[in-house]
């Protein structure tokens, strides 16, 4: 099984909902309301399914805001300031998060797999 | 004038069934779920087949919190409260009374531990929720709404009866118009089993399952274990009228006393079980003598029954009610006895039908009124008794509807 199919299968396991329901694109929190209860027991069953050491607040994406002010404040390109911090992520991926920004939490299946994709193979 | 508190709704998970024709043709047709299962080396036990919780919930991700019995809680009282749903909107306001009982299934839970560790990989974060007692009643409140006045009530096999005695006196006096009260409980797992095999309390046999566990009986050996679940609608009487609910029966009177005595067995002479039998009925403002049936906490352990005989043949000196252990039909549930137990006793008395104690050959009382045959019976009041560990004593008086 690859690494999306696992994902998805512990998101589904884990939100009590259809795999079908989940797409590399669906957003974690938008789409299928994960809250914050949910997303401490994602990154307790991802450690668990894939054996690698999971850092909830890269993972999740958690201080992307304050990245983005960070640059902000040092006058910096937020594109690559972000490609720094979150080395998994793909330049088009993070040129997209920046695009979606204004319409809520960006964090999305894909950027799941890429982390644990990019930290597997390290 | 007293407020009188009705109850407009029930909803149980036993393993007789979930509805009221299931469990009266089962009374019927002598069939009881009794049976050996390979992982509890010759315990007699009586599972709830096939149950899922989500059948009741449908999509809830905080099922992952529920340990079985708390799922029979979320599940009865998803069911209790079905018509109370449909019919007002005074949910928000509701109390909301749990009788629960500890989660044992410790082998399932964490896994072998070797050399003092152990792999914590597979536990979840939040691993404790299905050990903290309240959540149960924390997820039927997510579920239907309910924010009034709560309990969640521990207090071992007198547990449920004792949060259907609190609700039925918070509505009494004045606190609450209406309350989902009940509890649920299994001790179903290898680490239940091995806790009361260890207290030597469970029947150990072998042969034919349906013909070994008897209550009241000279030969009795100890329980076998049961689960389930059951939740009450209670109101008001006048809340319950305005909203034209059908009305089932009546909480009269309820008493709870504690033996100060043991931590497993009861006081043998049930001197304060006997007390909390007398507030029950003082508090019905009823006499001894009113009482047709008593619902027994029965549980053929040699201890419990003696003591229990003696209390009602006391009690009920001038007039001695039918005695049923229902525990003979669907095992010992625990924490949700009470509940579950009140809930078939208000199925028999609508029925007009008294249920005998299966396999009770030779009674071990017998001045006391054991119900030996299943016998058509009009019975209108009834005392449900619960008896438990650490000395928990708990009483309902519960009248049968008529206008």
């Amino acid at each position: 099984m690859n690494i999306f199919e696992r994902v998805k299968q512990i998101v589904a396991d884990i939100l009590d909902i259809e795999e079908e329901e989940i797409l590399s694109q669906t957003y974690l929190i938008r789409d299928l309301g994960a809250e914050s209860i949910d997303l401490l027991e994602l990154a307790v069953s991802l450690n668990a399914g894939f054996q690698i050491e999971i850092k909830d607040d890269d993972i999740f994406l958690r201080k992307l805001r304050r990245y983005l002010e960070e640059a902000k404040e040092k006058h910096l390109d937020q594109q690559a300031y972000l490609a720094d911090q979150y080395p998994f992520l793909s330049a088009s991926r993070i040129a997209e998060i920046l695009r979606v920004l204004e319409g809520g939490p960006v964090l999305a299946i894909e950027d799941l797999v890429s982390y644990i994709s990019y930290y597997q193979n390290k | 004038m007293k407020t009188r508190v009705v109850i407009t709704s029930m909803g149980f998970v036993t393993s007789m069934g979930t509805t009221e024709h299931e469990i009266m043709n089962r009374f019927q047709t002598d069939t009881v779920g009794f049976r050996f299962e390979d992982d509890y080396q010759g315990v007699l036990v009586c599972p709830v087949p096939d149950f899922d919780v989500r059948q009741y919930t449908g999509r809830l991700k905080n099922r992952r919190y529920l340990n079985r019995g708390a799922g029979f809680c979320v599940s009865a009282a998803i069911m209790a409260a079905e018509e109370w749903k449909r019919s007002n909107r005074l949910l928000s306001h509701a109390g909301l009374f749990s009788g629960t009982g500890p989660n044992f299934d410790i082998s399932e839970e964490f896994g072998e531990i070797i050399r003092g560790d152990r792999d914590h990989s597979s536990l979840q974060a939040l691993w404790m929720l299905r050990f903290l007692p309240n959540t149960a009643s924390s997820i039927i409140s997510e579920i239907l709404g309910i924010h009034g006045e709560n309990a969640t009530i521990n207090t071992a096999c007198s547990a449920s009866l004792q949060a259907i005695g609190e609700a039925y006196r918070r509505i009494k006096d004045g606190y609450l118009e209406t309350a989902l009260a009940g509890g649920g409980d299994s001790r179903l797992s290898k680490g239940g089993i091995l806790a009361y095999r260890k207290a030597k309390a469970l029947l150990i046999g072998h042969g034919d399952p349906s013909t070994l566990y008897s209550t009241f009986d000279e030969k009795r050996d100890g329980f076998a274990p049961g689960e389930g679940g059951a939740y009450f609608v209670l109101e008001a009487l006048s809340h319950a009228e305005k909203r034209n609910a059908p009305i089932i029966g009546e909480v009269c009177g309820f008493g709870c006393s504690l033996d100060g005595w043991s931590m497993t067995a009861p006081e043998p002479e049930g001197i304060w079980g006997e007390k909390a039998v007398l507030h029950a009925l003082k508090e019905a403002d009823l006499q001894p003598m009113d009482i047709d049936l008593v619902t027994s906490h029965g549980t053929g352990t040699l201890l419990n029954d003696q003591m229990e005989a003696a209390l009602i043949h006391r009690i009920f000196s001038e007039k001695q009610p039918f005695v049923i252990s229902l525990k003979s039909w669907i095992g010992h549930l625990a924490a949700a006895c009470g509940a579950v137990e009140t809930a078939i006793t208000l199925l028999c008395m609508k029925n007009s039908f008294l249920p005998k104690i299966r396999n009770l050959k030779k009674p071990c009382a017998p001045d006391i009124n054991l119900v030996l045959e299943n016998h058509e019976e009009q019975t209108n009041l009834a005392l449900i008794q619960s008896f438990g560990f650490g000395g928990q004593n708990s009483a309902l008086v519960v009248r049968k509807w008529k206008k």
